[in-house]
């Protein structure tokens, strides 16, 4: 029982707000938790997308000083082999993901979105394009052959391309 | 005969059956009319008797009915699409072939399907207009220009999702446009600015929640196509319930005010000083005609022109010039001055709250319920420069004169694919002879900083205005927040057109 003039008697609970908060606090706790459940259930664990890792030849099928399209239909990479060795482009313009052209004339990148340019290298120098092309994981198996894996991003400006260059 | 006609139709109207159905009669008096509204439920959307300014299309504009109707076609023809379509990547695009060529009438319905739902778009954007050129959402109605609000954006959503669908070149590459937008949110997509920092990949982040995966791919599909058709429409639906019971509940349509100064006091009460006429016949006979025109004019647009359908969605080739749906060229046009994060993310933010803050920092009572320019003219003007100038000409530009590349073309010009423009662009900062990072982003900052500054100067030099002193720190303070960043939009249009500036300001975690 609650009387006016005990202020300490005041913090005293009854059983009636015990359980009323108990029951509110459920009642919001099971809310909250099936809405985070139902946030997680949205990322399913398995995607039924190509695979990250992909087979792109041997080293010996590329000529130094080219750009290959030959893995750019069907896994979106360009693959290039220099004096230093070979690199992996993914083929996706930093601007807003449209798949840009190699234009072997000019021997640059054009995205036909928004008009973003990059060098073989993948650097961007022209267009909306905030940051140069992302460069991939590229390695050899143990049977030699060249092995590209395009969930391992490399990005120019943190300065990770040192690991991009495979020297054969 | 003619007995025989009326005693059949006179032992029809006295049956029981037919008495149990409709609880009115059929006499012209003033009392069935009210009962023909009341004792109907769909018509009882409207109040038996409304001021005679409501029937006026001059005042009204119909354009919230008009959408509602379009809303109910684009249900209608979209439950018919279902039978046919299946939103499985393999079966999309030859269900459209199907529906285009095979299924009776489903060419028809199809293009009735999109085209209702483009003029939903547009009378959407104009009853917008009318409401705010009438004052229509000052009090007591600020709550029910909100929902509208939510409507809005439900509306581009739900035409965002279906645009998906077909599972053409068109759908799949403005659907990529769109959903790398959510991938540039702050904190919350892996591209935009801190996504890294915060372990967001793009296999977790708010761009993967809508595309379940990392690519547009079948599994997007399916999950478009369930926003489109059952979580987006419920949505809609209930907010439409909420939107139209708050017209009824915030004294109906609004009208003049002769006395502005009892703006709180009274809120329902001015519209008794009204001649008020009965809805049945006078506003259900306009509403008739007025859908009837609609409907006239949808189904020949929808018979002569057919809706877009290119080839199959080909993930490998990207189409150029990529464009976003018409209503978001607009956005996509401004890409060209800002960061993904800004234009596609920060700055529809922000449109949108803006428009939300619209009832709560317009203190001026005037023009409540009725058209006026002198005595609103920096809501007008500010609305209109927003509305039309900003947005609506972003969009002309970005449908009429872009094309391969995002090159500007003469709309009559050729495309020409290979055209190539030299883009020498410089940051501000480098214009000015900077030339270290860390100054660099110092100036950026400082010149960011200053412009918002001016606010606060422009605060100190009027604050004992009387406006000032009636509008407050904090209403003055958003409006003139929001202000600065609309013009500065306008200015770093300016600034990159004629002067080939690209960023304003430069840091290692964004760019503004």
């Amino acid at each position: 029982m609650k009387t006016d003039d005990s202020a300490d008697l005041r913090h005293l609970w009854s059983r009636r707000d015990f359980f009323s908060l108990a029951g509110w606090a459920l009642l919001f706790s099971v809310a909250a938790g099936s809405f985070v459940a139902f946030l997680r259930s949205m990322f399913p664990r398995v995607l039924f997308e190509r695979g990250m890792v992909f087979k792109a030849g041997y080293p010996d099928d590329y000529t130094v000083g080219t750009m290959s399209e030959k893995y750019k239909e069907s896994h979106g990479v360009w693959i290039a082999r220099t004096e230093q060795g070979f690199y992996a482009l993914l083929a996706v313009c930093t601007h807003l993901g449209c798949v840009p052209r190699w234009v072997e004339g000019e021997n640059k990148f054009r995205c036909p979105c928004h008009g973003s340019g990059f060098y073989g290298s993948g650097i961007n120098f022209e267009g909306p394009a905030p940051r140069a092309l992302e460069r991939l994981k590229i390695y050899l198996s143990h049977e030699g052959e060249l092995l590209v894996d395009k969930s391992e991003k490399l990005l120019y400006e943190k300065g990770e391309w040192g690991e991009s260059i495979l020297q054969v | 005969m003619k007995h025989r006609i009326r005693d059949l139709k006179k032992f029809i109207v006295t049956s029981q059956i037919w008495n149990s159905i409709f609880r009115h009669e059929f006499s012209d008096t003033s009392r069935n009319r009210i009962k023909q509204i009341t004792s109907n439920i769909f018509l009882h959307l409207h109040p038996p008797k409304i001021p005679e300014y409501g029937l006026k299309l001059s005042y009204t504009w119909g354009m919230g009915g008009i959408t509602f109707l379009l809303f109910l076609v684009t249900v209608v023809t979209g439950i018919f699409l279902m039978f046919y379509y299946r939103p499985a990547g393999e079966y999309a695009y030859a269900d459209m072939k199907y529906l285009m060529f095979d299924v009776p009438f489903g060419a028809v319905t199809r293009n009735m399907h999109r085209w209702a739902a483009h003029g939903m778009v547009i009378c959407v954007w104009f009853h917008m207009l009318r409401v705010f050129m009438t004052g229509s959402y000052k009090s007591p109605r600020e709550f029910n220009w909100n929902i509208g609000v939510f409507l809005l954006v439900l509306t581009l959503l739900l035409s965002f999702t279906g645009y998906l669908l077909p599972w053409d070149q068109l759908a799949i590459w403005a659907v990529t446009v769109g959903t790398n937008m959510a991938g540039a949110i702050p904190f919350l997509g892996h591209e935009g600015p801190f996504g890294a920092e915060l372990g967001l990949t793009s296999r977790y982040d708010a761009r993967s929640f809508l595309l379940g995966g990392t690519l547009v791919g079948p599994a997007a599909l399916l999950r478009f196509y369930v926003f489109h058709c059952v979580f987006l429409p419920l949505l809609a639906g209930i907010l439409m319930i909420v939107h139209f019971w708050r017209v009824r509940k915030d004294g109906g349509i609004s009208t003049p005010r002769f006395e502005a100064n009892n703006v709180k006091e009274d809120p329902g009460k001015e519209a008794k000083k009204v001649e008020r006429a009965h809805v049945f016949p006078h506003l259900v006979k306009i509403e008739m005609l007025a859908a009837l025109a609609v409907m006239i004019v949808l189904f020949v647009w929808s018979i002569k022109i057919d809706a877009p359908l290119l080839e199959m969605a080909d993930p490998t080739i990207t189409p150029n010039p990529s464009k976003a749906p018409w209503y978001f060229t607009g956005l996509q046009e401004m890409l060209i001055y800002f960061d993904p994060w800004i234009a596609g993310v920060v700055l529809p933010a922000l449109m949108v709250v803006g428009l939300m803050a619209i009832p709560y920092v317009d203190i001026n009572p005037k023009g409540n319920g009725y058209y006026t320019f002198m005595e609103r003219r920096f809501a007008i003007v500010t609305f209109i420069f927003g509305f039309y100038v900003l947005w609506i000409t972003l969009i002309i530009i970005g449908v009429f004169f872009r094309g391969p590349g995002w090159n500007f073309f003469w709309p009559w010009e050729a495309w020409d694919q290979h055209k190539t423009v030299a883009h020498t662009n410089v940051n501000l900062s480098y214009a000015f002879g900077i030339r270290s990072d860390f100054f660099a982003s110092l100036f950026g900052g400082i010149v960011v900083f200053g412009y918002y500054c001016s606010a606060v100067v422009f605060y100190v030099l009027k604050r004992n205005c009387d406006w000032m002193q009636k509008l407050g720190i904090i209403r003055y303070g958003t409006v003139s927040f929001l202000f600065l960043t609309m013009m500065a939009l306008l200015i770093k249009i300016i600034l990159k057109l004629a002067f080939n500036i690209k960023y304003i300001w430069v840091t290692p975690w964004f760019n503004i």
